[in-house]
């Protein structure tokens, strides 16, 4: 077993922005970048002829929380941090429900309302546990990879924003 | 990239409220410390941090967490200590997804 990691350029070379970082071993490939995400390259990243399924999981970012208006979304990590949590998460759950392959991105800095913020993508023979492993792998991001969620609110004088905690479903803490 | 932090001192990393709470994505103290004292001394810089975020967060050490004792542990052979050179990072609740 051999881990590789690194940070492969996209578009521009020059805008580190553009720059995406990922850990990938034994059928895991897990990344956060300031890109856009792409349907097409994370499904390519899963497909075999050995599979019989793969299920693909989009997250979009949502113009409201309980009952705020939320104008715009920054994601921020701890990236070596949050890449080492992904990869342990695809490989449990890649062993666990013997898939094929396994993908998880997550995008950072602003995402616009709608937009994907988190792709996973799993390949396997059969459909069932490739359905399993993909809610599984989602529900586990969620609650431990090192990603930091800022909702600014947008509402009469101003608004302010609020990180957002997973845990606990509630708003946090409120800053002016 | 994270600046190394200056001689004889470790790099505290300030994540999402951490960072609002701090106006700091990173900052320098002096090393060596012992783990069970990190608090306190946060509290000490930042009136309120405690309450408002670390009792909320957890602390990792060069990228593993640790469990940081209370400030009245007793201090001993086999006690946490920071050291020269170590980055540690307050990590409220995550929001990814």
């Amino acid at each position: 077993m051999s881990a590789q990691d690194g940070v492969s350029r996209l578009q521009d070379p020059a805008e580190p922005e553009a720059q995406e970082s990922f850990l990938t071993e034994d059928g895991c490939y897990v990344a956060l970048t300031h890109a856009p995400l792409n349907v097409q390259s994370i499904m390519d990243r899963v497909r075999s002829p050995q599979a019989g399924a793969i299920v693909l999981f989009a997250g979009t970012t949502r113009d409201s929380f309980a009952d705020k208006s939320v104008s715009k979304l920054v994601y921020s990590a701890y990236v070596p941090r949050a890449l080492r949590t992904m990869l342990d998460i695809a490989t449990e759950i890649r062993a666990k429900h013997n898939l094929k392959s396994i993908a998880m991105i997550h995008r950072l800095g602003e995402v616009p309302v709608g937009e994907e913020s988190i792709m996973i993508a799993v390949s396997a023979p059969h459909r069932g546990p490739a359905w399993r492993a993909g809610e599984e792998a989602l529900e586990a991001c969620k609650a431990k990879v090192e990603v930091w969620k800022w909702e600014e609110f947008a509402e009469e004088g101003g608004g302010g924003g609020a990180w957002r905690a997973n845990r606990d479903g509630a708003v946090g803490e409120r800053v002016a | 990239m994270t600046p190394k932090p200056p001689a004889g001192h470790f790099n505290i990393l300030y994540f999402a409220s951490a960072g609002s709470y701090t106006s700091k994505n990173v900052e320098a103290f002096p090393a060596p410390l012992p783990l069970r004292k990190l608090f306190a001394m946060l509290e000490e810089r930042y009136n309120g941090i405690r309450k408002s975020v670390l009792d909320h967060s957890l602390v990792t050490i060069n990228l593993n967490y640790v469990d940081v004792p209370a400030d009245n542990a007793e201090a001993g052979p086999d006690e946490v200590m920071i050291q020269e050179g170590d980055e540690v990072a307050i990590i409220p609740p995550v929001s990814s997804g």
